[in-house]
C-alpha cells in the first residue's frame, strides 16, 4: 500500500530550528521513528502537510540518568532501550516491557516517545510511566514544561501536547532502595500483539516499608494508575490475603471494554491474575530471586 | 527396501536455489517497462445494495488517470463451477468490498486517490449474514436469477430459495440404523471463516496487445483454469482460447486461495480496456482478506446411532455452509464434504445433507482441507463425547469403526487400500496414549486428544494433467508441467519421478512454473491431487522417452529392445554387461551409422493422466452410483497440551501426526508439509476467526487482529509417522497428502481441551479467552452463533 497524500518533508539539523518550523505549520507532524507514522499515511488518517523528521537531533538520542531518574531521549529506540547498560542495571523492567513491544524489526525503529506520542489505550510503555510518577518533557519556542505521566494522557489518542511542542524525552525516577517491578502483558499468542490488557507493579522497601505502585495498560482509555490498591497494600507484607485482597479491588480501578481483541470479562479476570502474578514475581525479585526480567509470565 | 535410486529419497528441492538467492520472481518483481498502468478498485461499501447511479465524472478529471471502467464495460457472469459471479457488480453489489469499478492510471497513487472521488449512489438493501436468516421462508433473495445459472451437472440448486447447491448422501436405512442403535447422540458444532494468508498477496498484470492477443501474469494455483475462465468470460469480444496466454511466476502461498479465478479476472478484462498497455492489478492485505476467497463457516448438526458395544449404527449429519455472495467454486466444498461427512469410519446408515447457503458475507471458496477440517471439528469432537458416555475409550472405539479397503463408501464405491488401523496404532503409541502425566506447576492441566482424518481429492471426473519432457544435449532434462510449486515441493518431486524411470539424477533436470503457450495442460494445483495426477503424467512423459531410446538404439545398432535399461544417464543392456552408450550422445544428435548418416533425433517424451474411472453423475437423492473420489487419503493424529487453568494459554510439548499416503516419494518435503499444515490447523482452532459487524464489514482484515503462528507458537515436538499402503493407480504408489497435515487439528485441540478440564467447547476458535470464561462458567458473547432452523426429523424431499 502507499501513501497517496502529497506533504513536504524536512529534517532540521538543531532543536531552535525544529522549533521554529513546528510553531510555523499548524498541521506538521513529527516524524521519530515512524512506525505509526507511516501506517497512519498509507491508511489516510492523518493528512499532514508537512512532515518534520528529528532524526538528525542527536541530543534526543541519549539514554542518562539525571537527578535521580532516568531520562529517555525522544529518538531512543526499544531496542536502545533492551541493549542500554544503565537501564539493565538500574531499571530492568524497561528491558521487561521493552522486549513485549512489536518485534524486533519494529523495535529497532519504534521509539518509546513515539509510544507515548500516540497514545493509544494498549500502549506498552504508559503503565511504566504513570505508576513510577515519570515526567514527559516538552519544549516549544518560549517554554519547556514538564508534565506527570497521569496528566499527559488525557484520553485515548490524545496526550497533552499543544500546538507548537516537541516531546524531547520522558523520566522516570529511579527507585532508591531495594525493589523489584514486573510488566505483564496479555496477547492473543506468543507472537507480537498489541496488549489485551497489561499490568505493572513496583514493590520497594522505604526504611524496610512496603511502597507498591502499580498501574494496568489496555483497560481503559489511558494507562490507568491503580491508587486504590496501592493504598490497600502500602506498608503491607505481601501475602495471601493482601493478594486476594487486591485481586477484590481490580474491578473498581479498571474499566476495560470488550472489542476485537477481548471482552470485558476476559480483560477483567486477566487483570486480576496478571496482579497477581505481577506481586509475586515483584517481591521475588525484591529479595534478588524469582524469574529473570524479560521471562513470560502469563 | 525399495531398490529406488531418487524415489522415497530426501532430494534437495530444486527451486531452493533460486528462491533462496532472490532471483525468483514473483508477480510484483516483474518489469513491464515505463508504460505500465495501475488500477485501483472502486468497492462497495454496503453488504447488499442496489447500484442507483455511477458518477466518474470528477476522478476522470484527475491528471493520470487514462479510464475507469464499471459493470457496464463488462455485463458477463464467470464462475468454475457455477456461473453465478461478475467481473464488476452490475445492478446490486452483494458483499462489503465487491468490486464496482476501477480506476486505471499512470500511477498506484493516483489510482487510488481518483478511486476515492468515484461517486457511487446505493439504494442501501437488509443484508442477509448468517445461514440461518436466508434459509427463512422471507429471506431476501440473494441471486433471483439462480434458476438460470449455468453449473455442473452434480450442482442441485433450489431456485427462489439462496439455496445454491443441496448435496444428499442416503446410504441404507436411517430409520432402521438409528431402531438398531441403543443410544443415540446428537448436538451442533459450529466453525467460522478464515483467511489462507499467503504471505504474498493476489495481484495479476494484464495485456491485451494490437492484435488483439491476451497475455495475463498471475500469482496462480491454476494458469489453465484461468485460461479457460478468460477465454469464457471474455468470448462476447471474440477473444478465444489460443488468443488467451497465462504466464505464472513464482508463487508466495496458495493454500487454495489462488485457485480458479478471483481478483485475476480484473486485470484480464481491464487489459482489453487499455489495449497496448499493461495493466496491473495488486490486493492489499485487507483486500486480500475481504475480496479473495474465504473459507466457509459451517453449522453442523449430527446425529450417531450406537451401539452399547460402540459399533456405529447410523450417522444423520446437517451441513449449513455460510457460502457468501457468490458460490462458483464453493459449492464444489459443500458436494465434496457432503460426500464424506462421515470421516472415516464404516457407517452402514447414512443421511447427510450438505446445504451451500448464500449470504451478503465475502465469496467463499478453497482453503486446504476442501470442507474436510470444518466437518471433522465436529465429527471428532463428538466421537470422543460418545466414547465418554459409553464409558469406551476413544481411541478403541475409533479403532472399531474405522474404515478399511473393501468396505463401502458414502455413495457406494469402495475404500481404497489404507493403512487406517496401523496409523492409529503407531500415532497412539508416540503419544503414550493412556498415560496422564500431572504437571509440577498446580496453575497447568494436561490433556491429550485424538483424531482420525481423510480426505479425497475434490476434482471433476475428467481433471486432467499433462506433461512434455525435453532431453538436452548434456543428456539433462526440461520437463514442462502446468501445476503450480506453492511450497508443497511439487517441482522436486516431478525431477525425482523423471529421473527415476530415465536414470537421471533430479539435479540435472529443470522443472519450472509455467506458461500456458508453451506448457501442456494441467487443470489446477488443487485438492492433494498434483504428485499423483501429475505425477503420472511425468511418469507416462518418462517412459515414453525411454520407449524412444529403447526403438532409436535398436534400430541403429540392431540390439534387443528388451534387453535395455537405463542407469547412470547411460543405456545399458541385460544380456550384453560389458554394453554401455551414454545417453549424452545420442539423445538429441541420434546415432551415427556406419554409412554417416543417423538414426534418431530429439527425444521429446509426452504423457498425460486423466483417471478414467471417476465419475460425477449419481442419483441426487441419493448421491448412490458413480465414482466421484479417485481415492481416500487417511490417517491419524494426537496430541499433548498444557493448559493454564486461569489465562486458558495452551502450550504444546508434542503432536503427532500419522498418516498413509501410499508412497513417500520425498520424506523431508512431506515433513515440511506435516510441519506447515499442523501449525495452519493449529492456529484455526487456536486463535484465528475471521469477525464482522452488523453490517456485514469484516472487522480484521489485517494481521494486528487477524493472528497467524509465529515461530515462537510452534508446538515443541511435531512428529511425523509415514505408513505406505500403496495407490495401485499412483505414480509409485503414491496418492494425495498436502491438505490433509492440517485436517485433524482442530478436534485433536478440542479433545484435549476436554480432557484436561472436563469442559467442551463447541465452537471454533478455542480462544484461551474462551477456555478461562469456559471454566468460570461464563459463556462468550460471540461464540454463541444462532442454528438453523431446521428440525431434524423432517426429512426434506
Amino acid at each position: 500500500m502507499s501513501i497517496t497524500n502529497d506533504f513536504e518533508y524536512v529534517k532540521p539539523k538543531s532543536l531552535a530550528e525544529t522549533l521554529k518550523i513546528l510553531v510555523k505549520n499548524k498541521n506538521a507532524m513529527v516524524l521519530a521513528g515512524g512506525t505509526d507514522l507511516v501506517g497512519s499515511l498509507k491508511e489516510r488518517t492523518v493528512a499532514p502537510d508537512l512532515v518534520i523528521d528529528i532524526k538528525g537531533l542527536k541530543e534526543l538520542k541519549k539514554i542518562e540518568k539525571k537527578g535521580g531518574a532516568i531520562h529517555i531521549g525522544a529518538l531512543v529506540t526499544f531496542s536502545e532501550l533492551i541493549e542500554s547498560k544503565l537501564v539493565g542495571k538500574r531499571m530492568p523492567v524497561l528491558v521487561e516491557i521493552s522486549k513485549k513491544v512489536a518485534s524486533v524489526g519494529i523495535r529497532n525503529r519504534a521509539t518509546f516517545i513515539g509510544n507515548i506520542c500516540s497514545a493509544v489505550p494498549c500502549l506498552d510503555s504508559g503503565p511504566v510511566l504513570v505508576a513510577m510518577g515519570g515526567f514527559v518533557h516538552v519544549k516549544s519556542r518560549l517554554r519547556t514544561r514538564k508534565i506527570p505521566a497521569e496528566k499527559w494522557f488525557i484520553h485515548a489518542r490524545k496526550t497533552a501536547r499543544k500546538p507548537g511542542e516537541l516531546v524531547i524525552g520522558a523520566s522516570i525516577p529511579l527507585p532508591r532502595e531495594k525493589n523489584g517491578a514486573c510488566y505483564i502483558k496479555l496477547g492473543r499468542y506468543q507472537g507480537e500483539d498489541l496488549a489485551q490488557a497489561s499490568v505493572f507493579v513496583h514493590l520497594s522497601l522505604k526504611n524496610k516499608i512496603p511502597l507498591y505502585q502499580i498501574a494496568f495498560g489496555s483497560v481503559a482509555p489511558v494507562p490507568r494508575r491503580a491508587h486504590r490498591i496501592e493504598k490497600a497494600l502500602n506498608g503491607r507484607k505481601l501475602n495471601h490475603e493482601l493478594v486476594t485482597e487486591a485481586r477484590n479491588l481490580v474491578a473498581s480501578v479498571v474499566t476495560p471494554i470488550t472489542d476485537i481483541r477481548a471482552t470485558r470479562e476476559y480483560r477483567l479476570l486477566m487483570c486480576e491474575v496478571m496482579l497477581e502474578r505481577a506481586l509475586l514475581a515483584a517481591q521475588e525479585r525484591l529479595n534478588g530471586r524469582g524469574p529473570a526480567y524479560g521471562v513470560n509470565l502469563i | 527396501m525399495s531398490g529406488y535410486k531418487y524415489i522415497g529419497k530426501s532430494t534437495v528441492r530444486v527451486d531452493g536455489k533460486v528462491k533462496i538467492s532472490g532471483a525468483a520472481q514473483y508477480i510484483d518483481d516483474l518489469e513491464f517497462g515505463p508504460g505500465l498502468l495501475f488500477a485501483e478498485i472502486v468497492e462497495s461499501p454496503h453488504a447488499y445494495a442496489r447500484i442507483k447511479k455511477i458518477d466518474c465524472s470528477k476522478a476522470l478529471k484527475v491528471e493520470g488517470v487514462v479510464k475507469i471502467v464499471t459493470g457496464k464495460e463488462f455485463p458477463y457472469r464467470f464462475g468454475l463451477y457455477m456461473h453465478d459471479r461478475y467481473i464488476f457488480a452490475q445492478d446490486h453489489v452483494r458483499f462489503v468490498g465487491e468490486q464496482v469499478g476501477a480506476v486505471i492510471a499512470r500511477t498506484p497513487e493516483i489510482a487510488k486517490r481518483a478511486s476515492k472521488l468515484v461517486r457511487v449512489d446505493y439504494e442501501v438493501l437488509e443484508p442477509v449474514l448468517d445461514v440461518v436468516t436466508a434459509l427463512l421462508d422471507n429471506a431476501p433473495l440473494i441471486h433471483p436469477e439462480l434458476g438460470k445459472y449455468q453449473h455442473v451437472p452434480w450442482f442441485f440448486p433450489e431456485k427462489n430459495t439462496n439455496i445454491a447447491h443441496f448435496r444428499k448422501v442416503r446410504k441404507g436405512n436411517m430409520n432402521e440404523g438409528f431402531k438398531e442403535a441403543d443410544y443415540i447422540f446428537e448436538d451442533t458444532y459450529t466453525v467460522p471463516r478464515y483467511a489462507h494468508c499467503s504471505i504474498e498477496t493476489h495481484g495479476a498484470v494484464g495485456l491485451f496487445d494490437h492484435s488483439r492477443r491476451l497475455t495475463v501474469w498471475a500469482a496462480s494455483q491454476s494458469p489453465h483454469t484461468q485460461r479457460h475462465l478468460f477465454a469464457e468470460a471474455l468470448a462476447p469480444l471474440g477473444i478465444k482460447h489460443k488468443d488467451v496466454r497465462v504466464i505464472a511466476p513464482h508463487v508466495g502461498g496458495g493454500f487454495g486461495g489462488k485457485a480458479g479465478v478471483s481478483m485475476e479476472i480484473l486485470a484480464a478484462s481491464l487489459a482489453t480496456a487499455v489495449q497496448g498497455s499493461p495493466v496491473k492489478v495488486l490486493w492489499s492485505r485487507a483486500q486480500e482478506f475481504y475480496n479473495t476467497y474465504q473459507r466457509q463457516g459451517v453449522v453442523a448438526k449430527m446425529r450417531f446411532g450406537v451401539k452399547n458395544d460402540g459399533t456405529i449404527t447410523a450417522l444423520e449429519q446437517k451441513l449449513y455452509w455460510d457460502a457468501g455472495a457468490y458460490v462458483e467454486y464453493g459449492a464444489n466444498v459443500v458436494n465434496a464434504a457432503g460426500l464424506s461427512a462421515t470421516g472415516p469410519y464404516r457407517i452402514p446408515n447414512v443421511y447427510i445433507d450438505s446445504v451451500c447457503v448464500y449470504t451478503n458475507l465475502p465469496p467463499g471458496g478453497p482453503y486446504r482441507g476442501f470442507g474436510y477440517s470444518e466437518f471433522l471439528f465436529g465429527l471428532e469432537s463428538h466421537m470422543n463425547e460418545i466414547a465418554k458416555k459409553l464409558k469406551l475409550d476413544p481411541v478403541d472405539f475409533r479403532r472399531k469403526n474405522a474404515i478399511c479397503e473393501g468396505d463401502t463408501l458414502n455413495y457406494g464405491g469402495k475404500m481404497n487400500p489404507s493403512g487406517l488401523l496401523e496409523c492409529i496404532d503407531k500415532v497412539a503409541k508416540e503419544i503414550e496414549w493412556g498415560k496422564k502425566r500431572v504437571s509440577k506447576d498446580p496453575r497447568k492441566a494436561i490433556g491429550k486428544g485424538f483424531a482420525l482424518f481423510w480426505k479425497a481429492p475434490a476434482m471433476p471426473p475428467n481433471a486432467a494433467s499433462s506433461a512434455f519432457l525435453k532431453f538436452n544435449e548434456d543428456a539433462s532434462l526440461n520437463i514442462l508441467v502446468s501445476a503450480m510449486e506453492i511450497g508443497q515441493g511439487f517441482l522436486t518431486v516431478m525431477a525425482q519421478i523423471a529421473g527415476e524411470v530415465l536414470g537421471i539424477p533430479p539435479e540435472k533436470i529443470r522443472v519450472e512454473t509455467p506458461d500456458t503457450d508453451r506448457n501442456p495442460y494441467e487443470w489446477q494445483t488443487v485438492a492433494s491431487h498434483i504428485t499423483w495426477s501429475t505425477g503420472n503424467a511425468v511418469k507416462k512423459a518418462a517412459m515414453d522417452a525411454r520407449e524412444q531410446i529403447f526403438d532409436i538404439a535398436s534400430r541403429a545398432l540392431g540390439k534387443d529392445r528388451n534387453s535395455f535399461y537405463l542407469e547412470d544417464e547411460t543405456l545399458k543392456s541385460r544380456t550384453e554387461p560389458e554394453f554401455a552408450l551414454s545417453l549424452k550422445n545420442f539423445v538429441i544428435n541420434g546415432i551415427m551409422m556406419k554409412d554417416g548418416t543417423f538414426r534418431g533425433g530429439p527425444i521429446i517424451g509426452r504423457g498425460m493422466f486423466m483417471p478414467e474411472f471417476a465419475s460425477a453423475i449419481s442419483d441426487p437423492q441419493t448421491s448412490q452410483g458413480g465414482k466421484p473420489n479417485v481415492h481416500y487419503t487417511v490417517g491419524a493424529s494426537a496430541i499433548e497440551i498444557e493448559i493454564d487453568r486461569e489465562t486458558g494459554k495452551i502450550t504444546i510439548p508434542k503432536v503427532v501426526l500419522g498418516v498413509d499416503c501410499g508412497k513417500v516419494l520425498n520424506p523431508d518435503l512431506l515433513r515440511g508439509q506435516v510441519t506447515g499444515g499442523m501449525l495452519q490447523g493449529l492456529a484455526t482452532v487456536l486463535y484465528e476467526e475471521m469477525r464482522f459487524d452488523s453490517k456485514g464489514k469484516l472487522l480484521n482484515a489485517n494481521f494486528t487482529d487477524y493472528k497467524i503462528p509465529t515461530a515462537m507458537d510452534v508446538p515443541d515436538e511435531i512428529v511425523s509417522i509415514f505408513v505406505e499402503h500403496e495407490q495401485p493407480d499412483g505414480p509409485f504408489g503414491a496418492r494425495g497428502v498436502g491438505e490433509h497435515t492440517m485436517i485433524p487439528a482442530a478436534p485433536i485441540i478440542a479433545n484435549a481441551i476436554e480432557d484436561a478440564l472436563g469442559i467442551r467447547i463447541k465452537s471454533m476458535p478455542i480462544t484461551a479467552e474462551k477456555i478461562a470464561l469456559a471454566l468460570k462458567g461464563l459463556d462468550l458473547p460471540q461464540a454463541s452463533r444462532a442454528e438453523p432452523p431446521v428440525c431434524f426429523q423432517k426429512t426434506s424431499t
